[in-house]
């Protein structure tokens, strides 16, 4: 047995052999140091380190506990995001041991005081040849002083188990008995001129080219993708510049090449050097010119990724860069949002009667493609954009280091959501309705009349004359359903189902106003924006304004765009439903079954070809009712489990929402059970005893609307909506993420079988 | 699934994508735990007082019965004599702090019959011994019980917190 491993070791001190506890990058930057090569100076914490940090703060079982929750496969990534701010908040909590200070605080001395570091990953494997795992861990720079040392190295540690990390977790053999991770604190050096370079064309391994790339200014805004780079391809035999490829800046440093020909040599030179070391080709971080140019990094080219199949590679694209989400806050709230919402609005005020049959047919591809060409911009530029909240929430957490990782939502409160007007709206004409006390009856029995579907005319028409309240509501609800309600909800416009929204509000106006805001143990948005500046300090207070106002567009576009797309959809749904209206008229279409966009093929041919075969809608299937009907013979659930969204206990009736027709029979107090709540539906909660969701995660719509109203919310929830059935007891325990499902009894065993 | 599930537009939704298929059901956690773990805790109760014992034992291959042996002497026997209601705890539990995300357990309702002698005694004793012959002279002491559970209820608990009940059909 040899001697326990240091906890800490100088770069330049690194033997070989040293891989395994002081990581990839350390090791290959100590090789590289120890040939001659300018390597910024540091130390390494080693695996040991880490291994002593865990053990002392007692977190492997945390982490155990952590991602034991649920199968990491059945989460969604927001989930496994939840997860991982969790366990970097743990970490964050812990102090380092006193062991690890004093050897930290013995070698920081050679940096010069308060020179800022950096602080970077440096795991075991992780620049291994093969599937590049770059970007997966953090990396702190600008660290100055003991404290933010530490801070920095907790980060980095945590990084072991950040989302992405996680989402690769079966790549990376992750396993928190076994887990272990090097960190480096290095000087920084930052060049005027900075890159990375090619010792081979990543594309194209076989060209005989190696590849330069350079911007002004340190590295790190080439590798964040802050600042395009001049690109030069070089023949590596010849030795001479094949092509150059200036970037678009408009700093004044475009036009001319950002380096000359001697600087080129000189990176040349070390590129094929390092590769000549190590006996492969290197892709190598660079900062300075010729004679002071520096080693960052060095590591093995990966093989370009695979064909993009694996929805987590688009994930990895999703980190948010603050420069990124500055570009994207620009785009998404200054051009796209109001694109979308005008583009909504035209097509809502295009008159589409006078058109004869092959222009509705033009009308309708018109649609379809608006709605394609929105969706694929969501998943583009809105769904990036949504990862300003999580800036955010990190950015709070670093800076105030809250006792409970979620304190940053309160910064969200408030924020004038198009769901929370639609919601205010729904609230105010129940307040009508509860104010005037035979106007709520009187809906009731016009509702209980109709029974079915029912067009809000005939309601108009019953409620007009009946008295200026009445009135006075009727024209609210025209309102409402003009300005909130032209979205789809299960295939179907929600403005031609007025019933089941008025149904609610009948319901809400039984009910004392449950609205949010007010907590009494909510802490103010304005106090927590102040807890945040003064944990910054007045040097970084525009920044942390900047991240909070991203923070707060991001979440409320990340609700409001939904609602946009889901206008176009009912616009789409608005011209389908006429093109199969007129085909009915003409016998061309029969069938009972309700016209949805499945149907827009047929429906476009139909109108364009007048002796295409007929089309026949028929009836669908009855969804399956749900309540066990996912599980074996014998088998019930007792006790289910998910994330706790929001905290509270209450028991109740479970009503499953998975259709337009669950959504007027929800009653107030009932246990709230579905696939996903939906910006289409959240004026359903404040009914709500509970919320159980299969769609997990804290910062989604209904868990945040559920912590507002004090609502106790488990979700996350497998099945949730196929396990439970209508009518079933249920108790949602909201601190601890549990459902448990009827009463603790012993009839079965007391009863004579 | 996909961890990247992102279906947000009506028309978009997906039902039931969460592979339940690829799981093992209840019933099959519950017979691979009764078939690994050796040892059960017996609880019984008397005179309002709970009790409980580690005991060897073994079920049939329908989950429907489990079997076990005590000497009549002892304070579960003389519970058992006055009420035969018991439950049966099987678990994996590590013995190290930290794992017990990984542990399962489950908790078996039912009730105790002893079985006296005759070709009954032969049946039952043959599959406790089937799973623990070391134990062939103390189940045939005369100062031993055998007793024969009859199970009611299976509630099964994985993941700290998640809990199914199986219940067999009492017909089959």
């Amino acid at each position: 047995m040899g001697a326990r491993p240091p906890l800490l070791i100088p770069l330049d001190g690194t033997a070989p052999g040293d891989e395994r506890i002081v990581g990839g990058k350390a090791a290959k930057l100590a090789r590289l140091a120890g040939a001659g090569f300018a390597v910024p100076p540091g130390f390494v914490l080693t695996t040991r380190a880490y291994r002593m940090f865990l053990d002392e703060a007692r977190l492997t079982a945390v982490i155990r506990m952590e991602l034991g929750r649920k199968p990491m496969d059945e989460m969604r990534w927001e989930e496994i995001w939840d997860t991982a701010l969790r366990i970097r908040s743990e970490f964050l909590a812990r102090p380092l041991p006193g062991e690890l200070r004093n050897a930290i605080a013995g070698n920081l001395h050679r940096f010069g005081e308060g020179a800022p570091l950096a602080v970077r990953s440096s795991a075991v494997g992780e620049d291994a040849a093969g599937r590049s795992f770059a970007g997966l861990h953090e990396s702190i720079i600008g660290a100055r002083g003991q404290s933010a040392v530490e801070d920095a190295v907790r980060l980095v540690w945590a990084s072991l188990w950040s989302d992405a990390a996680l989402l690769y977790r079966r790549e990376l053999g992750l396993d928190p008995q076994r887990s272990r991770m090097a960190v480096l604190v290095q000087a920084m050096v930052d060049g005027d001129r900075s890159g990375v370079a090619f010792a081979r064309d990543p594309r194209d391994h076989g060209r005989d080219l190696a590849i330069i790339e350079s911007v002004p200014g340190p590295c790190r805004l080439l590798v964040d993708g802050t600042v395009d780079p001049d690109r030069w391809e070089i023949d590596r035999s010849r030795r001479t510049v094949v092509a150059w490829l200036p970037g678009e800046r408009d700093d004044g440093t475009g036009g001319e090449p950002l380096l000359d020909p001697e600087e080129l040599e000189a990176i040349l030179d070390t590129l094929l050097s390092v590769e000549a070391l190590f006996d492969w080709a290197p892709d190598m971080e660079w900062t300075g010119r010729s004679g002071s140019l520096t080693v960052l990094q060095a590591r093995p080219i990966t093989a370009t990724a695979p064909e993009q199949t694996d929805k987590r590679d688009w994930y990895l694209t999703l980190r948010p860069n603050d420069a990124r989400l500055a570009k994207l806050r620009e785009r998404v709230a200054g051009q796209l949002i109001p694109q979308l919402e005008r583009e909504a609005a035209a097509l809502a005020a295009e008159d589409l009667d006078p058109l004869d049959d092959r222009r509705l047919a033009e009308a309708i591809d018109r649609r379809r493609q608006a709605v394609a060409h929105w969706k694929k911009i969501y998943w583009d530029e809105f769904i990036p954009f949504a990862h300003g909240v999580r800036r955010l929430a990190t950015y709070y957490n670093d800076a105030v280091q809250p006792q409970d990782p979620y304190e940053f939502v309160g910064l969200l409160r408030d924020q004038p959501l198009l769901a929370a007007r639609r919601n205010r709206a729904i609230a105010d004409l129940a307040g009508q309705v509860r104010a005037a006390n035979d106007l709520g009856q009187a809906l009731e029995q016009l509702l209980n009349e109709h029974g079915g579907p029912l067009h809000w005319k005939e309601i108009r028409d019953a409620l007009s004359g009946r008295s200026a309240e009445a009135a006075a509501f009727a024209d609210g609800f025209d309102d409402l359903n003009e300005r909130y309600l032209d979205i789809t909800y299960d295939r179907e416009r929600l403005r031609d189902r007025p019933e089941a929204l008025l149904r609610t509000i009948v319901e809400l106006a039984k009910r004392p106003e449950r609205m949010g805001g007010d907590r009494a143990d909510a802490i103010s948005a304005a106090d927590l924006e102040q807890r945040l500046l003064d944990a910054v300090g007045p040097q970084r207070f525009d920044e942390a304004r900047e991240i909070i106002e991203t923070g707060r567009v991001s979440w409320k576009l990340r609700d409001d765009d939904n609602l946009l797309v889901s206008r176009l959809e009912s616009q789409l749904l608005r011209v389908v439903g006429l093109g199969a209206e007129r085909l009915r008229r003409s016998g061309r279409l029969s069938g009972e079954g309700r016209v949805t966009a499945d149907h827009l093929s047929l429906i476009v041919e139909g109108l364009r070809e007048p002796s295409a075969e007929p089309v026949v809608i028929a009836r669908e299937a009855e969804a399956p009712e749900g309540g066990a009907a996912a599980l074996s013979p014998g088998e019930k659930p007792r006790q289910l489990i998910g994330q706790p969204a929001s905290p509270g206990v209450a028991s109740g009736i479970v009503r499953c929402v998975r259709g337009r027709a669950d959504l007027g029979a929800f009653r107030q107090g009932e246990i709230l059970v579905c696939d996903a709540i939906q910006p289409t539906m959240t004026h359903l909660v404040p009914l709500a005893g509970a919320i159980v969701e299969r769609r997990g995660g804290m910062l989604i719509h209904g868990a945040i609307i559920a912590r507002e109203l004090g609502i106790p919310c488990v979700n996350g929830v497998r099945q949730a909506a196929d396990i439970l059935g209508n009518g079933d007891l249920v108790t949602v325990d909201g601190h601890l993420g549990i459902v448990t499902v009827g009463e603790p009894e012993f009839k079965l065993e007391l009863e004579d079988r | 699934m996909s961890n990247v599930d992102e279906p947000v537009f009506d028309s978009q939704r997906p039902a039931g994508d969460e592979g339940a298929g690829s799981r093992r059901s209840v019933r099959e956690r519950i017979q691979r735990l009764a078939e690994r773990q050796p040892y059960a805790v017996l609880c019984v109760q008397g005179d309002g007082q709970p009790y409980g014992a580690l005991v060897a034992f073994a079920f049939t291959p329908d989950l429907r019965h489990a079997v076990f042996t005590t000497p009549t002497a002892t304070r579960k026997y003389s519970m058992l004599t006055r009420s035969g209601r018991v439950a049966l705890l099987i678990d994996n539990r590590p013995d190290r702090v930290g794992a017990f995300m990984d542990t399962e357990a489950v908790t078996i309702t039912g009730t105790a019959h002893h079985v006296e002698g005759g070709e009954a005694f032969q049946r039952w004793a043959e599959l406790l011994l089937g799973r623990h012959p070391y134990l062939k002279s103390f189940v045939h002491a005369d100062s031993s019980a055998l007793f024969r559970v009859d199970a009611v209820r299976f509630l099964h608990v994985m993941r700290f917190q998640e809990v199914s009940q199986w219940v067999p059909d009492p017909r089959s």
